[in-house]
């Protein structure tokens, strides 16, 4: 059953900076004035990227139908990756009238005959909270009989946003595995990597250095995840936030419980990867440690400006706007400056309180209303890059500068200093693309009066470097 | 036992084709009357498939509103935001499972909203039907709700009732060649002018094209009604009903040789004309040709396809002519056409019912979900269907008539040799 109790809980959240103020963040959605996608998904996004368990949607044909296979998050599991599968109950009429519980418990008897998974989790979506379908009862007796996780997770849509069934899909995880098992040996520097989800391999970018440096990933929740390891992850001795700021409820129940204390970091840029790697051993106090640390930061970055050395060239005297929202705002302002980009304005729509504070701190200009203010920024900066989501293409084409979609699904992994590196070559391609002058060009039969523009540079010389994928 | 569950489902839900079919019709909001996610989910799916912006608008019904409301309170509200700053021609009101449950009263709703906005409701829960089914019951309520009866009929209008299935570029090509005809035409919805991958001066907030809410309320007085696909064959009686002077064709599928003729023969027929036009005559001939260059190659094949019924059909039809064995077909929802079809074993299925049965076979026909499991058994794949989130260019292919299906079978023939090559 939806636990109303939990979900006012959540919203009122105290670490949350904005309940300081107004709960303006998880307020109910407004009809006809919505575009974030609901509770379920906020689930499926912080749960599917466990490979190793199967995910059981009780649902009609909308909720996975539409959803399954589109996240990008790999897994290095050897087994059936069931990230990329769709399983759902494919909830009928009949089962509305007459009660889903039947289809759901053989469904679940299907998956244990068939796969092999280390859990199920089974999640609850409107129609079938709406028809009342008995879950937990089903799931608490199959997951006796079958001696298997089988975790029920109620964030069905209706009760909020995305960042209310992420809350809930870590309540699950809480109530339901952490501390079901316990591991065979407890590492001195063991860490959990709280709301990292793997998304495009942005994990793998800094997880082989920090166990270079001497720190053990126990668990993670749920970036390349094993139900396994987060069943011991109240044995680790720190928990680390990843950009996410929806998961610090569960942060902040464990250090309660389990006395485990948190930092909340972020991986986006050389900076931010260098202190986020600095807080997670701070956090440990150890000086041999510590020591380890700054000398395989020296490396990396070492390393990271060799291979950013032909870029910083193309990119000196470059600028750029950045019209994106949440923790982006300030997480790529802050990569591409350290591609040697002179970032002039970002968005602060949509921010939270948070993300506005540390924006501050790395741009001078902050648009309320970038839609407004960006073109005349273009023309008063005589910016070369804008970066903004797909509606701002329009601009771009107006202005003739080149234009990168942040907001569209990325296919390589920007994360850490190997990603700057690919946010580089991105970055560098389409300043070097015509495609944005041509696109705008007039039409034989259109004005004469209005400006031709003229194609320079598009010649073939494109620097055969970009494609050098030495770094890696 | 039958399965009890889907895993990795083929089938796509009503509300989705609702969307879709809103989508065709320009300045339009489509409105989809459950929680927010159902809305989210089809917008970003549609958006990757047609790599383009989408609009669609949600209720947002909360768990509060799920029980205390009867759907007029969230629905009121959702117009008087969307008025606040757009000016849709019309609103596609559409449900969803959750609000079908609860059952809302979306006529009565959309009467009280009467003065404020121009509404077409329509019901299509997420547990019955399909993609297809959803598609149609909008094209049926559009009908029903806007379209003005006329007395008198002019025989040189033609409304076309596209399924779900035909790209933008098809829908275009079907309206031109029949336009060749001497008629004019109008394709209801018309996604050919909406979703077709075009650059706009701007990206607005409704529906960026497709057929005006006026020319719809003038289609009374159309002299013939053509549907394409099984799923829209009553969407043409329902046209009957605002006119009875009409005349119904309906087609099953036309990709294909006999198909296109009989396509043809019903327009010669209809226009009192001796000949097509010239350019018509010409693809027959290149069509034919093209059953020629491709029958070695396609029928030596194995084909398995997974794709919404009138699409299967359509396909199934066309490649048969050159010889293809179509093994398996796998349809989402049941289809009336379902024995038609012409593959040796037809069901109602999932993917995962696809790869049990794709080891017999050398080519899957089949969307974006079906590219992972070809790769992973080394098979070509043709995309085709929704979604195609990948692949570049979709709303162009082109499978109808003369000249598309000449494209179609140079594509699988072309595939199935480099498939052998590669495998």
């Amino acid at each position: 059953m939806v636990n109303r109790k939990l979900i006012k809980d959540l919203l009122d959240e105290s670490a949350c900076s904005h309940n300081k103020e107004k709960k303006s963040g998880c307020d109910k959605p407004k009809p006809g004035a919505t575009n974030g996608g609901c509770a379920f998904e906020g689930s499926q996004i912080s749960l599917f990227p466990y490979a190793d368990a199967v995910h059981l949607v009780h649902a009609p044909a909308t909720c996975q139908g539409a959803s399954w296979e589109t996240r990008a998050t790999p897994t290095s599991y050897k087994g059936e990756n069931n990230t990329p599968l769709g399983y759902c109950t494919d909830v009928t009429t009949n089962d509305v009238i007459f009660g889903g519980n039947k289809k759901l418990e053989e469904s679940i008897e299907y998956i244990v005959a068939h796969k092999n998974p280390k859990a199920i989790f089974v999640y609850e979506t409107c129609v079938t909270a709406m028809i009342g379908d008995d879950m937990d009862n089903i799931c608490k007796r199959m997951q006796k009989k079958h001696n298997l996780p089988i975790v029920v997770v109620h964030a069905p849509g209706f009760v909020g946003s995305k960042n209310l069934g992420s809350r809930l899909g870590g309540e699950a995880v809480l109530e339901q595995l952490i501390g079901t098992r316990e591991p065979e040996s407890i590492h001195p520097y063991g860490i959990n990597l709280i709301g990292e989800y793997n998304v495009t391999g942005d994990m793998w970018q800094y997880t082989p250095i920090l166990e270079k440096i001497g720190i053990k990933v126990v668990s993670t929740l749920a970036g390349d995840g094993r139900i396994e390891d987060i069943q011991t992850a109240h044995r680790a001795k720190l928990n680390v936030i990843v950009c996410a700021k929806s998961l610090i409820t569960l942060c902040r129940k464990m250090e309660e419980k389990y006395n485990i204390p948190h930092v909340s970091v972020s991986f986006y840029g050389k900076r931010d990867t260098t202190n986020a790697i600095m807080s997670i051993v701070n956090a440990f106090g150890d000086t041999a440690l510590t020591k380890r640390a700054k000398k395989i930061i020296a490396e990396e970055e070492a390393k990271l400006d060799k291979a950013l050395g032909p870029y910083r060239k193309f990119f000196d005297h470059k600028k750029a706007i950045l019209n994106t929202g949440g923790n982006k705002s300030w997480s790529i302002a802050s990569a591409l400056q350290d591609i040697g980009i002179e970032v002039v304005a970002t968005s602060i729509r949509k921010a939270t309180l948070e993300d506005i504070e540390i924006a501050k701190e790395y741009v001078p200009i902050l648009m309320k209303v970038p839609a407004n203010e960006q073109a005349k920024l273009i023309d008063e900066h005589n910016v070369d890059i804008l970066l903004a989501g797909g509606r701002s293409l329009y601009t771009a084409i107006k202005k003739k500068v080149a234009f990168v979609d942040v907001n569209q699904e990325k296919k390589v992994s920007y994360g850490a200093y190997g990603g700057l590196v690919n946010l580089a070559k991105d970055v560098a391609n389409a300043v070097h693309n015509p495609v944005f002058k041509i696109v705008g060009t007039q039409a034989p039969w259109e004005d004469e009066g209005k400006e031709k523009i003229n194609i320079i540079n598009t010649n073939n010389s494109k620097y055969t470097l970009w494609y050098n994928d030495a770094y890696f | 036992m039958a399965k009890p569950l889907q895993i990795n489902p083929l089938k796509l839900s009503q509300p989705m084709g609702a969307l879709l079919a809103f989508l065709g019709i320009k300045n339009c909001m489509p409105l989809m009357h459950g929680a927010q996610g159902c809305a989210s989910f089809s917008k970003v799916f549609f958006t990757r498939h047609f790599n383009d912006p989408i609009s669609v608008q949600t209720t947002a019904v909360n768990d509060i509103t799920a029980v205390v409301d009867g759907g007029d309170y969230s629905i009121g509200e959702a117009i008087k935001n969307i008025t606040a700053k757009v000016t849709p021609d019309l609103v596609g009101l559409f449900t969803t499972g959750l609000t079908e449950t609860k059952g809302d009263d979306i006529k009565g709703a959309s009467l009280l909203l009467k003065e404020k906005q121009r509404i077409v409701y329509v019901h299509t829960p997420d547990f019955e039907g399909g993609l297809e089914s959803g598609w149609q019951k909008s094209t049926t309520n559009i009908i029903d709700q806007l379209i003005v009866p006329q007395k008198e009929i002019n025989s040189k209008k033609l409304l076309l009732l596209p399924n779900v299935n035909l790209t933008p570029i098809e829908v275009e090509k079907i309206k031109e060649t029949i336009a060749l005809f001497g008629l004019e035409v109008f394709a209801l919805p018309d996604l050919s002018e909406s979703l077709d991958g075009h650059l706009g001066e701007k990206q607005g907030a409704l529906s960026s094209g497709g057929i005006e809410v006026s020319t719809i309320e003038a289609l009374g007085d159309c002299g013939a009604v053509f549907t394409i696909g099984r799923s829209m064959e009553s969407c043409g009686l329902k046209f009957l009903e605002k006119q009875p002077k009409a005349q119904h064709f309906h087609f099953d599928g036309i990709s294909g040789l006999i198909d296109s003729d009989s396509f043809y023969g019903t327009l010669l027929k209809y226009t009192e004309m001796k000949t097509p036009p010239p350019s018509i005559v010409r693809w027959r001939k290149r069509l034919q040709d093209a059953l020629l260059d491709t029958h070695f190659l396609i029928g030596s094949s194995t084909i398995i396809i997974a794709d919404e019924g009138d699409k299967t059909y359509s396909i199934t039809r066309a490649i048969n002519e050159a010889g293809a064995n179509v093994k398996y077909a796998i349809l989402p929802t049941r289809n009336e056409l379902g024995e038609k079809i012409g593959s040796e074993h037809t069901l109602i299925g999932d993917f995962e019912d696809v790869e049990t049965h794709l080891e017999e076979c050398e080519i899957l026909i089949s969307n974006f979900h079906g590219e992972r499991i070809a790769h992973k058994h080394h098979k070509g794949i043709m995309l085709r269907g929704f979604p195609n989130f990948e692949a570049v260019g979709n709303t162009m292919k082109n499978d109808v008539l003369y000249e598309g299906s000449c494209y179609l079978l140079f594509e699988l023939a072309n595939l199935i040799r480099e498939s052998r090559e590669v495998h």
